[in-house]
Parts: structure tokens; sequence; C-alpha cells
């Protein structure tokens, strides 16, 4: 339903020149949102949003809660398609692919686009059997196979060492913690080009906090992050950019320490002083 | 992380050499895996709408000629006979006409009328219900309010789930082999010595032959519909208690905290806490009375099988399920068969909106609302 | 004078609570009469024979009718189970599709109250006369329908206490809607789900009514399903019937195996689901 909606803008196939002049300003952009408008039913939760991602880099959304941050997260892998009244309008790339099109494979989509959750949700199986979900989904790997990517996406994770002797066990028993890690290291093992995560840390004491954040330094070696997050000083820390929505738009955006330091919008210098949100 | 791509034409970047990523993937027709699972989910759904079209549609059917051919009278007649009679012809002054020297008779075709079964029906659940559901509310609000200070609530829960799951056909027997021979050897006769001269309470112990007219003495055996009552209140008992259990558990605990504040005693705040779940206890109450009027085993062995009004509940009878059976093993003729088949379709109507209403008043013990998503 | 008024609340309140557990007493106390009446009758009338050997043996015995009774419940499941459940995860799990899942809901609930002695007559109408004649195809025929809407509602009501982050959890790794299902939705719930199967099997294989008109019955072990069958609760109501007090002593020995059963299972599952409740 939501897709035809999507669709009835009758976007062109390939991609408008528009994403290049935006790709020579800032580094290369994984995702790329021009004029792009969202809704759940009559509520216009996104207006305008035009904003550029970069690869290999860390994007801190933020703003108050029901700013839109993640609702804008959550159409760059259409996890609204699941809503009935989600409609998008506008423009929304992946790699400068239309991502909103109608006949785009979500499979394909949210294989590359991975999504670590607020509250950590592993599967009620094994660790082993939660990091090799994704691989069995998408093909049936071989033992050895899956036995070596198991245990490389539980070492990108920093959680090997805890784990190591008993991936058999339930992913219940693990702590907050280690079963945020757990979702990183199972949405590491599809391969995914870009990462979201929405508030990874908000159900997190701060120690665990901590070793999130040291772990999404060192993702963006390798990944692009998207990380939704109500903590401001977690944005300091952990992004290379950021942008901040109010009210369902993008007020401003661009390097981290500019936007906290020396923000251009009056209201972008109140939310990051802390007088509202 | 490259992979190869076959799709015909692809949303594809506007310049694959800046981005340097791969095109998405189109895709190709719906996931077979969904259609599949899909289709068999649908399916399944369908054919449980399916077999209830089948049970009303099929029932119908069959119990039209019989609905047909006898028409109001199905549902008026206090006479079910599936059999011709043959009996002597009696002139208007109740005298049997005699003609040189021969007594005359009189045939009088098959007659199903389907009243008596419906009067039983109706008043050995009607009888269930007076002794059941006192009981169950009592026990429920024993459940929810006094046993958890003993560490009750888990056996007993545990007790009344396990006999609910008992077969009905048990209470039968028990019913058949140890209650009948109760009523009859003791009570009964008891009652009888106690009552039995009152000159008001007469219906109770006797009743007009139908024949002659004559008013004769019921035999006080026990197979009769205060057995039946008594085997159906003692098998709604646990089904009944259980869900007014749920109910009263689902009251909110401000409810009753509001009231033990303001300085209620322990039945004040239980009387408020009835008065809150009023419609889910009335839900449960008739859940209790559809088990009741569907019961089948149970009844059939205790009731005494005959189909006729009397009104005492010393008297035996037969009720719709009984009366199933009994007969529709080897009907006497196929109107017998598709009259028996109306007694069913009646049955079921009645089940069904008892059901429906139950239903409607409580699920598991919480409110509509909030169980439809 | 309100010292008065009060003393009289307080007294009917403790009449009331004393109300309370009389009923509790009684209840309990009846119910117990009678389990203790059926163990104590049925435990007369087992025996060696009353496992070994069939209706014609000397002395006779019930094995027939218990294998007919596990044979029935096999039939009748291999249909009921795979259609309850599929048709519970429509339920729970397409229940966007409102005009379909609406209608089906209710009719499941409705039939669930549909009395037994009614869906027998339907299979006498449906099977027995047009097609099967007297069989067991009838009688698991007539078992499976009053199964089936209660697997249908418990598997509903146990998948939609599965997290819905799970399924999120699922499709965010680019995991199809039946993958999603099958793979993470279906096992999350799998435990209650089977425990409400069981709980089916044990209210079809004490049903008697749905087969007095199908089955018919049968004297000795049989294993074909085209031909009149045995069951263990149609054993039970003939010989309950019979005016000789051996066979009627066989019968009640007959509804202790029963009542066994859906003792063992009851005490089963109440155990386990108390022990994952500690371990969590």
């Amino acid at each position: 339903m939501t897709a035809i909606q999507a669709n009835q803008l009758d976007r062109a196939l390939v991609a408008a020149p528009a994403s290049s002049m935006a790709a020579s300003r800032a580094p290369l952009a994984a995702v790329s949102a021009q004029r792009f408008n969202a809704w759940y039913g009559p509520n216009h939760a996104l207006v305008d949003v035009s904003l550029d991602i970069p690869v290999r880099h860390v994007t801190a959304l933020i703003g108050p809660s029901g700013c839109g941050k993640s609702t804008f997260l959550r159409w760059i892998n259409r996890m609204n398609d699941l809503v009935d009244t989600a409609r998008a309008e506008g423009v929304l790339r992946l790699n400068g692919c239309d991502l909103l099109h109608r006949r785009v494979d979500l499979v394909d989509l949210r294989r590359r686009v991975g999504m670590v959750f607020q509250k950590p949700n592993p599967f009620p199986k094994s660790i082993y059997d939660n990091v090799a979900y994704g691989p069995r989904l998408h093909g049936s790997p071989g033992r050895a196979e899956l036995d070596e990517t198991v245990e490389a996406c539980l070492r990108k994770a920093g959680l090997w060492d805890e784990v190591k002797d008993r991936l058999r066990d339930s992913a219940l028993s693990l702590s907050g913690g280690q079963q945020q890690r757990l979702c990183i290291a199972r949405t590491l093992a599809v391969n995914p080009e870009v990462v979201l995560m929405d508030e990874p840390t908000s159900a997190l004491d701060p120690r665990a906090t901590t070793r999130i954040e040291e772990l999404i330094r060192t993702l963006r070696e390798q990944y692009t992050i998207i990380i939704v997050t109500h903590n401001m000083h977690q944005a300091m820390r952990v992004s290379d950019r950021t942008a901040f929505f109010y009210h369902g738009r993008l007020i401003e955006q661009g390097p981290t320490d500019r936007v906290f330091n020396h923000p251009d919008h009056p209201e972008t210098r109140d939310y990051v002083a802390g007088r509202f949100g | 992380m490259s992979r190869g791509t076959t799709a015909p034409t692809p949303p594809g970047p506007a310049d694959p050499g800046q981005t340097g990523g791969t095109p998405l993937k189109l895709r190709l027709g719906v996931v077979s895996g969904d259609l599949a699972l899909g289709l068999l989910c649908r399916g399944a759904a369908a054919l449980v709408l399916l077999m209830l079209v089948a049970l009303v549609g099929l029932l119908g059917h069959a119990a039209l000629p019989s609905l047909r051919a006898f028409g109001a009278d199905y549902f008026t007649s206090a006479e079910w006979r599936p059999n011709e009679l043959t009996r002597p012809l009696r002139g208007p002054d109740g005298r049997v006409v005699v003609v040189d020297g021969e007594r005359q008779t009189e045939t009088l075709p098959p007659r199903f009328g389907a009243l008596p079964v419906i009067y039983g029906t109706v008043a050995t659940s009607l009888i269930a219900l007076v002794f059941a559901v006192p009981l169950s509310l009592g026990a429920a609000l024993f459940l929810v309010r006094v046993a958890p200070r003993w560490r009750a609530a888990a056996p007993v829960a545990f007790l009344i789930e396990f006999l609910a799951a008992i077969p009905s056909l048990a209470y039968g027997m028990w019913g058949a082999f140890v209650l009948v021979p109760f009523l009859g050897r003791h009570v009964e006769p008891l009652v009888f010595r106690a009552l039995g001269d009152v000159t008001w309470l007469k219906f109770l112990f006797y009743r007009d032959n139908p024949v002659t007219g004559q008013s004769i003495r019921i035999p006080l055996e026990g197979r009769d519909m205060m057995a039946g009552g008594l085997i159906l209140a003692i098998m709604i008992l646990p089904i009944v208690t259980a869900v007014a259990r749920d109910v009263l558990r689902a009251v909110p605990r401000s409810q009753i905290e509001g009231s033990l504040a303001l300085g209620a005693t322990w039945w004040q705040s239980s009387r408020a806490m009835l008065r809150y779940g009023r419609a889910g206890l009335f839900g449960a109450v008739m859940l209790g009375l559809a088990r009741a009027a569907g019961e089948t085993m149970a009844v059939t062995l205790v009731v005494g099988n005959r189909v006729e009004i009397v009104p005492s509940p010393f008297a035996s009878i037969q009720t719709m399920a009984s009366l199933l059976a009994n007969q529709f093993n080897d009907p006497v003729t196929e109107v017998h068969r598709s009259a028996l088949i109306g007694v069913a379709l009646i049955l079921l109507v009645i089940s069904l909106l008892f059901n429906i209403v139950a239903r409607s008043l409580v699920v598991g013990g919480q409110s509509r609302t909030a169980l439809s998503d | 004078m309100s010292t008065l008024h009060d003393r009289a609340k307080r007294l009917t309140s403790a009449a009331a609570y004393a109300g309370s557990i009389a009923c509790a007493v009684v209840i309990v106390g009846v119910l117990l009469l009678v389990l203790a009446d059926l163990v104590r009758r049925g435990a007369g009338g087992l025996s060696w024979a009353f496992f070994a050997a069939d209706a014609q043996g000397e002395p006779a015995g019930m094995r027939h009718a218990i294998e007919g009774t596990l044979i029935l419940v096999a039939l009748a499941s291999a249909v009921g189970v795979p259609t309850g459940v599929l048709a519970g995860v429509y339920l729970s799990e397409y229940s966007k599709e409102r005009w379909l899942a609406t209608p089906v809901r209710f009719t499941a609930d409705v039939l669930a109250g549909v009395p037994s002695i009614v869906v027998g007559i339907l299979g006498y109408e449906l099977l027995v006369v047009p097609l099967t004649g007297y069989s067991a195809w009838a009688g698991a025929a007539g078992l499976a329908f009053i199964m089936i809407p209660i697997v249908a509602r418990t598997t509903e009501e146990m998948l939609r206490l599965v997290p819905h982050s799970y399924r999120e959890a699922s499709i965010a790794l680019g995991g199809t809607k039946s993958q999603t299902i099958l793979r993470v939705v279906l096992p999350g719930a799998s435990g209650s789900i089977v425990t409400g199967i069981i709980l089916a099997l044990a209210r079809i294989a004490g049903e008697t009514a749905p087969l007095l008109f199908t089955i018919l019955g049968a004297s000795m072990i049989t294993r074909d399903p085209s031909k009149p069958f045995p069951a263990l609760t149609h054993q039970i109501y003939v010989w309950a019937n019979s005016p000789d007090p051996s066979r009627r002593d066989m019968a009640f020995a007959g509804m202790l195996v029963l009542i066994a059963v859906v003792f063992a299972i009851s005490l089963g599952i109440r155990l386990t689901v108390a022990r994952a409740q500690r371990r969590r």
C-alpha cells in the first residue's frame, strides 16, 4: 500500500543531477534526501527534509521527541512500510538509487541497510543462531563459512571474548549491554553498507553505553552509521556530522563540532544548550 | 560487498562511479515463500468460515422437509411421536365408541412437536444455573480475595481447571450410578414425606395420565429433571468459576482500593467488584448456560428420556441433546430423521446465541476492546 | 445508632466472607466427591485383561477401544493441528485484512461453542451417508471439527504474546514475512502452542457425542479406518448402559484411564508452566 502511494510521484528511474551537486559539496553521500516529506495518516511528520549522509561517517540525528528523526530513520530501510498509515513523498536515495521506488526489492534494501533498535531485541535463540539468522535468511551457508561469519561479527561487535565459550547459550541470558552488542553483530552479519541506530543506548547503563559508543567509533571505518540519539553528549562523542530536527523540519546540519559550538539557528542553539527537549 | 545483479532496469545511480555503491535490486514479482504461506493461512482461515456455513447450511437443508411438513406445529405441539398411534375412538362424552359390539379405533399419524425437548433443555439448564451460579460467584470471590492470603489459590485453581477438562461422560456416569440412586432412595422420598400433603404443591408429585386423564403419582426414582439439572450444575461449576475468577481478577485495583480507603467492609468492596465486573460475570453465566444447553452425555444418562411435558422436577424428561443421542441412531422414518435434525438446528441456534452474547461480554476476563488490537 | 449500624455492616461482611469460603468448600467438596467415586469404581475394573484384550476376549478388555481412540485422535490432529495453527497464524499475523480476519475470529469463537452432538449429526449427514459409511474417517473429521477452532484461537493468542520487536528485528535484517513467521514468530511461541494443542487433544479424546453417529463402534481391534471403528468413550458409553455389572465396571475403569490421562496432562502443563515462570 505504502509503496504504491510512494510511487504515485511517478519518479524517474534514474536519479536527478541534483545529487551529484550535493555530492560535490560533502563527502560521498550514502543516503541522500531531497525535499523529503512523510506522513502518518494526516500527521505531517517530516517536511521538506534535504540531507546528505556521507559514506563511512557517523551522522547523528538529534532533536526533541516527536521531531521526526526516528521517522526519517525508519524510511531509510522502509520499516515504515509496516505502518498502514505511513506515506512519503520526495526523494530518498541509497547510493543514488531511489529507495522509495515501488519495485525496490525490500529484502535487498534491508540487507544493505541494517538497523539496531532502541531496546535490545535479540531473538529467543542461542547467541550463535542470533548472529547466523541473517546469513541463513539470505542463503544456505556452509557450516565452516557460518562459523567464520559469526566469529568475525562477534569480534567486530567486541563481544567475542565474552561469549566464545557459550555460543549455544540463550541470547536472553546476556546482560542488556551485551544483548545490544549482539544485535549489532547480528546486523553486521548480513554485511550491510549502512547501519541505522535508533537510540541504541537509551535502555542501557552508563558503562554499557560507553562500550557501545567505542564500538560505533570503530565501526565507522567500514560502515556508514546513522544514529538517532537524545543524548547530546553522546552525539558529540560519537558523530562526525550532526543534523538537528525540530517539528518535522531539518533545522541545521553540518560537522558535529560546528553544530554544537557555532550553530547558525537560534533553535539549535537553545536545544544544544539544553533549554528544551 | 559487490554482487552481480541481474535486475533488468534498476533504479540506478546518477553516476555509479561517483557514489561507488551497487545499485539496488528490483523485486522480481512476489516472494514465493510469502505467497505460499499467505495462501495456506488464508485457506485455513476460509475453512473455518466454511465449517460454520456447512454446519448451518447442511442442517438447515436436512431439516427443511420436517419444518415444512409440520410448520408451526413443530414449535407448538407437545407431542413427539415418531410412530403412528392406534387407539380406541372416544366419543364427545369421553367414552369408547362401540359399534356392533366392536370397539372402534382411530389411527393418528406421527407427530413431531419439539416443545417437550425445548422445555426439557430450558428446565434442566435453569436448575443448573440456580445451583451453580451462586456457588461459582462465591468461589470466584474466594479465589480472588481470600485464597491468595492462604496460598490456596493455585491448588484450588488447578483442581477446578482439571475438573473442567474431565470428559462430560464421566459426570454422566457418576450421575447415573451415584446421584440417581441417591436421589431416588433418600432425597426424593424425604421431600415427598415433608411436602406430599401440601395441596398447592401437588404438581410436584402428581401428573395426569395422558390417556385416561386421571391423576397418578410420579414414581420418585431419581431419574428425572432434577438429576439432570444437578449434574449440569456440577459440570458447569468449574467453567463458570474459572471465567468469573478471570473477570474479577481483571477489575482494576483502583476500584477496590478507592472503596476500601473510604472505610468499606470486605463485603461492600466485594460488591463494588461484582458490580464493576457485572457484564463479564453475566457473560460467564451465559457461557455456563450454553454449556448446559448443549451438553449431551451427562444428561442422557440421568434424565429418564421421556418426551413429554410434566411440570415437576421429579418427572422424567428429555432434552434436545439427549433426544438426539437416543433417537438419531435409528430413526423410524425419513421424516423422523428430518425432524431430529430440526431439533439439532434449534439446539445449534440456541447455543450459538448464548455463546455470541457471552463472548461479547467477556473475553478471557478482559474487555472486548482491549483484545481487538 | 451509628455503632449499631456499623455492627450490622460488619456482621454482614463477615457472613459474606464466610459464605465465599463456604462456596469454595462446597464446590471443591462436591468435585472431589465425584472424583473419588469415579476413581474408586474405576480401580475395581482395572486388570491386565483390560489393557490386553478386546471386547470379545474372555475376560473382555478395552484394548481395541484404547487403540481406536489413539488412531482417531491421530487422524483428527493430522488435519486439525495444521489447519488450526495456520488459521491462528492468519488471525494474528494477517489481522490487517480485517474483512476476512474479523469474521474468521468471530466464527472460530462461535464454533468453539457448538454442542458436540450437533457436530456428530453434521458428520453423519456430510460424510457417513454420502461418502464414507460408519468409519474412522467420519469420526476423526468430527473430532477435527471440534479441534480446529480451539487450536486456531489458542495459536492466535499465543502469537500475539510474541513481542513485536522480534518481528521488527527479523524484517530489518531483510527477512520476508514468511521467513519471519516461520523462523521467529512461531518458534517464539512454540511452547505455549504445543501446550494448547495437547489440551485440545485431551479434549477430543474425551468426546463421545461426535462419535455416536459416525464410528458405530466395534468390539475388536481394527486398523482399517474405512470400517466401523471402536473408541474408548464410545465403548464406555455402550457398556455404561449395559445390564451386565461386569461390563459397567469396565466402563468405569475406562473412564478412570481417561481421567488419569487428563490429570497427567494438566499436572504436566502446570509444572512446566511453573518452572518456566521461575526461570524467568
